[in-house]
């Protein structure tokens, strides 16, 4: 089983449109997916037309992992869970907090889920906690959308300043380019430029596209509704490009 | 086609009860469908899918008994998991062809699957089906669908004919198991039983071909004081019963077993009526064991080309591979023989002559039929047949304490003959004899009799090559390789030979006698005194 999480410290940068997209291109190629909705927001939640999480217990691993297998909903295509949101989940740092190991235990909470799904992709809040923490420990490869603009490039590099300073593997990161205009010259730029500086930089480079706003009016993966779009084929060829990488040497 | 196995569906009646994501398969009356749904959820009904689906098994219903189901339908076998009378899980899939036999298939998967169910037997088409699917959806207000539903029928043949079963199997979501047992609990209101045939199991039915477990050792429902007349009619009528249901497996030459059977049968009735000797007028009885042994020998030369060809692969393997292609002329005269062969005995066996001979044995065995009467008629079987028993036991020990390495080759052919009876005595008679002990002293003779059935089929084998060899001569390649097969084949009679010794001493040994006299003495003296009357 493979733990992927889409992360970024800045918001709307396309991390929950990624972690549907690719959690359903991951189905159709196959694997079994659970989708793990860590954003108290829940627009992966949303999209999948699923109820918020019910309430449960969370004062230990144990506990928090039964109390996440009672949640997991099977999305509308087979192949493909979600645990939905809650809003309870802002309160997993003051639980992760007061656990011995406080920075492992999510990945000890999902190996519970191993016999049962080949891939993990968790769609994370943008902001650093520790349950940031426990998803980059937890995590096989961690898939940071970066829209080519200077702003994108400054969090990119906060992230790559923790991950040195918490002395974490920063091959775990795998940057990518999201929502990205050909016609700007500084999108062109950034990504002319960017990628040498990160080695796990994914070549894959998501188009900004109307057709994936559209998703909130589908709620639906934008997989599901425009197959051939230029989207579409990218999260596709994203899904080819990563699953290989994480696959390899784990 | 995958999962479409059924499950009982229990607790339907509380309401709102987790199927904790099983799915309910449910029969349904005509006409309810799933427009009855409509009004109370917002469903979406994709259209209906049809297709004929071939099943496929042996005559012993290897596959179904073994807990599987080969299917074909669009021009690919599918074999599955059995779920009740249903295809589970596909387990492997392969394109359509010609394929008869486990060997016949391509893929690794299929082949090592099927290889240990179907063993030397041919698979033919059970039933042909044509069933519709039409799936359905069930939302929720949020538009997430909550519950999916498959409406089936099924019907015999190909086309539209009378619904066989008209059935739905309600399958939960994971997280919306409520949802889903509403969804049973409306349809059980409108009259769908949780209960009810599985569809292949109606078809099964409807084409009068339900799964019967075979096998060439009935139970005949003797007890010690049955009459030994009766015992050995039941015995005799039952195997012949075995036999005539292997006639049309024998003349469509679907696989080799069906005559290996056939013949078994005929020698098992045979041994049955001189194994209790005087149950039946002795003049009588001889009459009908000659019309066995012609019936049986008509079929010799079939069985005996089946074997040489059943050994080929065996055969190429015991030559160097230079030498292997000489084989081929040989076994391309066998070929064409065993054509000729099949052809004579599918008309032999449909000729009036030979119909007239079976019938003469059935009428001869029917229970109905008067016979004079005869020394043993009478007698309890259950004595009888355990004083044969130990009679024969003897007899073999007395034939093993005078086998050494230099006792000719007939000798042991005639503790062979000798073991084969005292089989079929115990086989016949095994439900009178106390379980365990029974059990094991037949397992010690199976071995020994395995060990004599390898140094005699070698024995055999290389007589008939040196005969094929006598009559053809041809070539000096396949003069070596008939040459060297003798030579292998003598090395492997040798073995065999010394084999013999170790299965002897096991079935022969002071402890297995005391064995036998332990368990057929004691009820050699029945309460009925019947000892006496028996000797007369």
């Amino acid at each position: 089983m493979k733990i992927l999480s889409s992360y970024s410290i800045k918001g709307g940068v396309g991390k929950t449109a990624l972690a549907v997209n690719l959690a359903f291109a991951l189905r159709e190629a196959g694997h079994r997916t659970l989708l793990l909705d860590l954003d108290p927001q829940g627009a992966a939640t949303f999209y999948f037309r699923v109820a918020g999480a019910e309430k449960f217990r969370m004062r230990d691993a144990g506990a928090l992992a039964e109390g996440l297998r009672c949640n997991i909903r099977e999305s509308d295509f087979p192949g493909l869970d979600i645990i939905p949101s809650n809003l309870g989940y802002r309160h997993f740092d003051i639980l992760l907090d007061g656990m011995a190991k406080r920075r492992r235990q999510l990945r000890k909470v999902l190996e519970e889920f191993k016999p049962d799904y080949d891939v993990i992709l968790m769609d994370c809040p943008p902001n650093i906690t520790l349950l940031s923490e426990n998803v980059f420990r937890a995590s096989d490869a961690i898939l940071v959308p970066v829209i080519p603009t200077v702003l994108s490039r400054r969090t990119l590099e906060q992230l790559a300043g923790f991950f040195r300073d918490e002395e974490l593997p920063a091959g775990m990161l795998r940057p990518f380019f999201s929502m990205v205009q050909k016609r700007n010259r500084m999108h062109r730029e950034i990504m002319d430029d960017l990628p040498a500086s990160y080695p796990g930089f994914l070549k894959t480079a998501i188009p900004f596209s109307a057709d994936v706003e559209k998703m909130g009016l589908h709620r639906m993966p934008l997989l599901a509704y425009s197959r051939a779009s230029a989207a579409a084929t990218a999260y596709r060829a994203l899904c080819d490009e990563i699953f290989p990488l994480v696959s390899r040497g784990k | 086609m995958a999962g479409m196995g059924a499950t009982s569906f229990e607790g339907s009646e509380s309401g709102g009860k987790v199927l904790n994501g099983k799915s309910v398969c449910l029969a349904l009356p005509e006409g309810v469908g799933p427009e009855c749904l409509q009004g109370k959820w917002e469903v979406d009904i994709h259209p209906q899918e049809s297709r004929v689906l071939a099943f496929w098994d042996t005559f012993e219903w290897g596959l179904w008994f073994n807990g599987h189901i080969l299917y074909s339908t669009g021009g690919t076998y599918y074999l599955c998991a059995r779920e009740g009378g249903w295809p589970g899980a596909v387990l492997c899939e392969e394109r359509a062809g010609d394929r008869r036999f486990w060997k016949d298939f391509e893929t690794g998967a299929m082949r090592a699957r099927l290889e240990g169910m179907l063993g030397l037997r041919g698979l033919a088409q059970v039933a042909e089906g044509t069933f519709r699917l039409r799936r359905c959806d069930a939302r929720n207000s949020e538009g997430k669908i909550v519950c999916r539903l498959e409406w089936s029928s099924l019907s015999a043949g190909k086309g539209r004919g009378e619904d066989l079963v008209h059935s739905c199997r309600v399958l939960p979501l994971t997280g919306y198991e409520p949802e889903a047992a509403r969804l049973v609990q409306h349809l059980v209101r409108r009259g769908a039983l949780t209960s009810g045939d599985d569809p292949l199991e109606a078809l099964l039915r409807h084409v009068g071909r339900m799964p019967r477990l075979y096998t060439l050792r009935p139970v005949f429902g003797l007890k010690m004081d049955t009459p030994a007349r009766e015992g050995v009619g039941r015995i005799v009528r039952a195997i012949l019963e075995i036999a005539e249901s292997n006639v049309p497996g024998i003349v469509s030459d679907l696989d080799t077993e069906f005559l290996h059977d056939y013949r078994i049968c005929l020698r098992k009735v045979r041994s049955a009526l001189s194994l209790v000797k005087d149950a039946y007028p002795a003049d009588e009885t001889r009459r009908i064991r000659i019309v066995l042994g012609d019936l049986a020998r008509q079929t010799n030369r079939l069985r005996d080309l089946d074997v040489y060809l059943l050994a080929r692969d065996e055969y190429r393997e015991l030559l160097p591979p230079i030498l292997r292609p000489a084989l081929d002329g040989m076994f391309k005269d066998f070929s064409a023989e065993r054509e000729q062969e099949v052809r004579r005995i599918s008309l032999a066996m449909g000729a009036e002559s030979t119909r007239r001979l079976f019938r003469e044995v059935k009428e001869f065995f029917a229970p109905e039929t008067v016979h004079e009467p005869s020394p043993a008629a009478c007698f309890p079987v259950g004595a009888l047949v355990f004083r044969r028993i130990l009679k024969r036991y003897r007899k073999i020990r007395r034939i093993a304490a005078n086998i050494g390495a230099e006792t000719p080759d007939e000798a042991v052919h005639r503790l062979r003959i000798e073991c084969k009876k005292l089989r079929y005595l115990m086989e016949f008679f095994a439900e009178l004899i106390p379980g365990g002990e029974g059990a094991e002293l037949l397992r010690l003779l199976r071995r020994l009799q395995n060990r004599l059935g390898e140094f005699n089929d070698a024995l055999v084998q290389q007589r008939s090559l040196m005969n094929y060899w006598g009559q053809k001569r041809s070539g000096t390649k396949a003069a070596l390789a008939v040459g060297g097969l003798v030579a292998m084949l003598h090395h492997r009679q040798q073995q065999a030979r010394g084999l013999i010794d170790e299965a002897l001493e096991g079935f022969c040994g002071g402890s297995t006698a005391a064995a036998f006299k332990q368990t057929f003495k004691q009820a050699r003296v029945p309460a009925t005194g019947t000892k006496r009357t028996a000797r007369q």
